[in-house]
């Protein structure tokens, strides 16, 4: 019997092969798409880390002004965190940082993580060779150890067993190889070298703590919401005995992988909505397209019906079609999917400079499995079952007796009009959210950092604290790679800074002289990108200067101390008086080393790190390398017709100043900058894929529905015509009845899409005449499509003869 | 002036359907005066709607010359079809027809909206008048689905009327009704005849043919009888074929 359904379902299909593969390819399209939105960003944000007591290890971190991002936690409110906090056990917690690793093949720079002792113990993994940290690897002064990754014993110790016995060079110093992890152990994200961290609180002062990433396990039955709020019954207790350095400041737990998820909350909750209503379209398309197919078999049903056949038999036969479909449809959009999950591994790989996180694995898992099963077995019931009910529930004796679909089509046709009124306004919707997104994304990727990137190759030196000590030691590097660089054939010009326009820069609180601030808390102080450069290098950059002097040799000394300030910074805080001969401290400074820094010069805005909002906004100070050195340089080279030498040119030159140097990061300077906005124009490329597949879907299911609607009337139409209805006549009754849709659907969609686009445009900091463009555009797009799937199934039925429409069935 | 309406040369009607030629209309050759009541019989599939489809202009002729009100109507503008149809074509038809989102009023206000030189007062005059003769007044602001078949026949009927047409087509219009409502319908038409309607109606039913002043029987599209049954039935010049 059920296979008797499955037979004549399989016969209905190929009878009609356009009708079966427009519904396979529409059901293809919206399984994908949305079983890839939900895999990918299950993958990057909610996958179980793949420990031993996994789901209960979660990740410590600050809020500030309540937005909680990865933010470090200060070690002394971590210390008052573990003696309070009962829903956590077995605090420890970690530092990123850059290490120099001297090599035989000369020094290379490492990611590493400085990690307190218990940090395998928390992912349950014991080491493959020696030991795991101990709690005297803690202390200050105790014997340098280093605990590494399976894959740098193999490339560096080609996997030998007497490592133990080995030690490396680590930022200049002799540390013992006392362990190394297995293979593929990267925690907490991509880590190969792990180093104690060493931190006593006793010492520590609150102005100036060490941070660090807390980590612990829920105890056993806690949530992480009962954590949270344990969380910030403590740290309002430390904020009111600490308003100075604690004001605004909380903290809160996530797991691992969701760690700063909530920042980009907004977009992953739009982008799953999407993925749902692309599901969403799909399945009502082709739910109503066979129902209408079941309807147009009116007849044939009520004769079914007539000869005894169950109800139940006329469902499954239904639900066989659907089956079929869907079935068939979510195969071919599984394999596409599986295959886009492929290919997107190395396309984030090139949004990071590092390796990516060790969970970031992206293909078919269980979890993408068992969603695929769930959404193909939803589709099948939505597209299947509820057609096949109301097709199923007539009143077969009217069909029989006069033909005529009645009451039926009457229902039917409200729904029909429901359905377009949705697909207009879902399609406005998403037309003018993604519109936006894509819209900040090119101005995004087209905005002006104030630099010249042209031609011009990056690279970023460590220099290892233990052997550059002192401020002097550090200038001195920089002037000496400076002037060596220059010397170079292949390079003409060289640039030296803590962060270069485009870059992501450190940002330190100022205290502007003269300013009154809150005494309560020093999160009153305004910020601004911190930037150190060496004197020239800004005008080589292309960063004009506005007013003043750029930096010059007396700048050199540390008599005077003297700064650059951005456009932005001086219109900020010297809106009126100028800020030329302003002076400014950085907050951080120790009460007794106040150091007030001169501006000599005001220079354009140049955009650091992200490039849409606060971000790109912020205003910069820049102070000469030469009075503010720092460990951690970027060099940028314009390159000569003999460029192609610059990189050997590079290393060399290191190698000559001090072979325990390390460059990094080489690359060009617009690829640099590329990958800052990479992830936003990945984003926004998924969003344009997915806004055109809902458009595609929207727009043939209204071409779809309307096309019904229109041929379900063409007897009406004939009737019409009978009575003296001319064709324009008729046409305009119909296009009149699109227009009609067209309000219901598109006003709301104009306001909703507009509202979310505005929202958008707000936080991507996209112009308002952009916006109301992109509205205009999307929204005459909509309204062609409306008008086109009105004209034409008119123009179709207006063919026939009125004889023939008044006999149409 | 003569008194004929219709007047229909030779025509012929093909049909192209999959490689199939149906000859639904052999060779008709027809005249049918003004005032006449009309009825064709024949058997199913002779082709008696598809001479109603051209009579109304509901579709053309293959072949042959038709004239309406001594136009000839044969190739004319789709435009001009339908205003003709509008203002000198009533249509009952075996289903009724009406349109299921109107209300009676409506409905049979319908064919008065396609024209430009009424003013809604005047339509609104009109179907009332319209209305009371079927009788239906009592029912104008129900939908058809609310009412039984005789009563929707006769809302059809009203529509046919309303815009005072030269010619009343109908395509048996009591098939679907029983023999009460039936009875009623044809009450109706005869006394639309009695006050000078010209009348052409398909009937498979002797008793409502007997009603006719005229008898057309058709087989396999061609005219085979065409006898008038009343003395003061105006000479025609048709021929059985
Ligand atoms: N639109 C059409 N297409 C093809 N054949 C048609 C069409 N309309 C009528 N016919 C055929 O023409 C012949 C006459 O039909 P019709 O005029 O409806 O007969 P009846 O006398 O029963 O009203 C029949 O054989 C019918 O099948
Ligand atoms: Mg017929």
């Amino acid at each position: 019997m059920i296979w008797q359904d499955f037979k004549y379902a399989i016969r209905l299909l190929s009878k009609k092969p356009g009708f079966t593969a427009l519904t396979t390819l529409v059901m293809a399209t919206g399984i994908g798409l949305s079983v890839y939105m939900f895999s990918f960003f299950h993958t990057i944000l909610f996958k179980d880390l793949n420990f031993q007591d996994g789901a209960s290890l979660v990740m410590v971190s600050g809020s500030i002004n309540g937005k909680e991002d990865a933010y470090r936690i200060n070690a002394l409110d971590y210390a008052e965190i573990k003696s309070s906090v009962k829903g956590l056990k077995e605090y420890g917690g970690y530092n990123n940082a850059n290490v120099v690793v001297s090599a035989t093949e000369g020094a290379i720079r490492f990611p590493a993580i400085m990690a307190q002792a218990n940090i395998f113990q928390l992912t349950r993994t014991k080491p493959i060779l020696g030991r795991e940290f101990r709690a005297e690897d803690e202390k200050a002064g105790s014997e340098k150890v280093v605990v590494i990754g399976y894959e740098l014993w193999q490339n560096q110790f080609s996997g030998e067993n007497d490592v133990l016995k080995q030690n490396m060079r680590i930022n200049g110093e002799k540390h013992n190889v006392v362990g190394v992890m297995p293979q593929g152990y990267l925690f907490p994200r991509n880590a190969q070298i792990w180093l104690p961290l060493q931190i006593d609180p006793k010492q520590l002062v609150r102005e100036n703590s060490t941070t660090l990433h807390g980590l612990a396990h829920l105890e056993d039955g806690v949530t992480m919401a009962e954590v949270n709020r344990e969380l910030s019954v403590v740290m309002k207790r430390i904020e009111n005995q600490h308003p100075q350095t604690n004001t605004g400041i909380s903290a809160h737990v996530t797991s691992i992988p969701g760690v700063g998820g909530a920042d980009g909350a907004p977009v992953i909750y739009t982008m799953h909505t999407v993925a749902l209503l692309i599901l969403l379209l799909a399945s009502i398309n082709v739910g109503n397209l066979l129902l209408s197919r079941a309807l147009e078999r009116g007849k044939e049903t009520a004769i079914r019906v007539a000869l005894g056949a169950p109800r139940s038999r006329l469902i499954s036969q239904m639900l066989w079609e659907s089956t079929i479909i869907c079935t068939l449809g979510g195969m071919i959009g599984f394999l596409v999917m599986a295959w886009g999950l492929e290919i997107t591994e190395p396309i984030v790989a090139t949004f990071f400079a590092d390796p990516l996180a060790f969970w970031w694995d992206f293909g078919i898992d269980t979890y993408t499995v068992t969603l695929f099963l769930t959404i193909l077995i939803s589709t099948i019931f939505v597209t299947g079952f509820l057609p096949a009910w109301r097709s199923t529930g007539g009143d077969f004796n009217a069909v029989l007796r006069d033909g005529t679909r009645g009451a039926q089509g009457k229902k039917a046709g409200r729904l029909n009009r429901f359905l377009v009124i949705s697909e207009i306004f879902i399609s406005m919707t998403v037309l003018i959210s993604s519109a936006v997104m894509v819209q900040s994304a090119y101005e995004q990727t087209n905005s002006d950092m104030g630099a010249d990137t042209e031609n011009s190759l990056v690279a970023s030196v460590l220099l290892p604290a233990a052997n550059y000590d002192t401020d002097a030691k550090k200038a001195h590097f920089a002037k000496t790679l400076q002037s060596r660089l220059e010397n170079s054939a292949s390079i003409e010009a060289v640039m030296l800074a803590t962060s270069l326009p485009g870059h992501y820069s450190s940002i330190s609180k100022v205290i502007i002289e003269g300013k009154e601030y809150s005494k309560d808390s020093n999160n009153s102080y305004p910020s601004a990108n911190d930037i150190a450069t060496m004197p020239g290098s800004l005008a080589k950059l292309g960063v004009e200067l506005r007013q003043g002097r750029y930096f010059n040799n007396s700048d050199d000394g540390l008599a005077k101390a003297t700064a650059l300030v951005s456009e932005s910074f001086a219109k900020r805080h010297f809106p009126e008086q100028g800020a030329l001969g302003k002076r400014f401290r950085l907050a951080k400074t120790a009460q007794d080393n106040i150091e007030w820094v001169t501006i000599v010069g005001i220079v354009e805005h140049t955009i650091q790190g992200n490039r849409d909002g606060d971000a790109a906004s912020m205003p910069a100070i820049y102070r000469p390398l030469t009075q503010a050195p720092r460990n951690q340089l970027t060099i940028a080279m314009q390159l000569s017709s003999k460029g192609s030498l610059a990189v050997q040119h590079l290393r060399k030159t290191l190698q000559g100043i001090d072979s325990e140097l390390a460059s990094y990061r080489i690359e060009t300077y617009q690829a640099s900058n590329d990958r800052i906005t990479a992830p936003v124009v990945f984003i926004s490329s998924l969003t344009a894929i997915f806004a055109i597949a809902g458009v595609v879907l929207a727009a043939s299911g209204i071409y779809g529905v309307m096309a019904n609607m229109i041929s379900q009337r063409t007897q009406e139409i004939g009737i019409k015509r009978a009575l003296g209805a001319d064709e324009q006549r008729i046409s305009r009754e119909f296009v009149f009845a699109g227009v009609k849709l067209l309000l219901w659907g598109g006003i709301p969609g104009i306001l909703a899409g507009g509202f979310m686009g505005f929202a958008m445009a707000q936080m991507f900091g996209t112009s308002y005449s952009s916006l109301v463009l992109i509205v205009i555009i999307m929204v005459s797009i909509v309204v062609a499509t409306v008008l086109v799937a009105t004209y034409l199934p008119t123009k179709n039925a207006l063919r026939l003869e009125p004889s023939q429409a008044l006999h149409y069935e | 002036m003569s008194d004929t309406l219709i007047k229909l040369e030779n025509i012929q009607k093909v049909f192209f359907t999959d490689e199939v030629e149906t000859h639904a209309l052999a060779d008709i050759t027809l005249t049918i005066n003004k005032g006449e009541y009309v009825s064709i019989s024949g058997p199913s599939g002779c082709g008696k709607s598809t001479l109603l489809s051209l009579l109304g202009l509901l579709d053309a002729s293959t072949e042959g010359l038709y004239q309406l009100a001594e136009h000839d109507v044969s190739n004319i503008s789709k435009k001009e079809r339908a205003r003709i149809r509008n203002m000198e074509i009533g249509f009952i038809f075996q289903s009724f027809n009406l349109i299921s989102d109107l209300d009676v009023e409506e409905n049979v206000e319908l064919p008065l909206t396609y024209r430009k030189d009424l003013s809604k007062d005047q339509r609104k005059a009109m179907v009332k008048e319209a209305l009371e003769k079927v009788n239906m007044s009592h029912r104008s602001k129900h939908f058809p689905s609310q009412l039984s078949g005789g009563q929707q026949q006769r809302i059809a009927v009203a529509r046919a009327i309303v815009g005072k047409p030269s010619i009343i087509l109908a395509d048996e219009p009591t098939g679907n009704l029983d023999s009460k409502n039936a009875e009623a319908v044809m009450e109706l038409l005869d006394l639309l005849h009695a006050e000078g309607a010209t009348i052409c109606m398909v009937t498979h039913d002797p008793r409502s043919a007997q009603r006719a002043s005229r008898n057309i029987d058709i087989l396999d599209g061609q005219v085979i009888s065409d006898n008038s049954l009343t003395k003061e039935n105006k000479s025609s010049d048709t021929v059985a074929a």
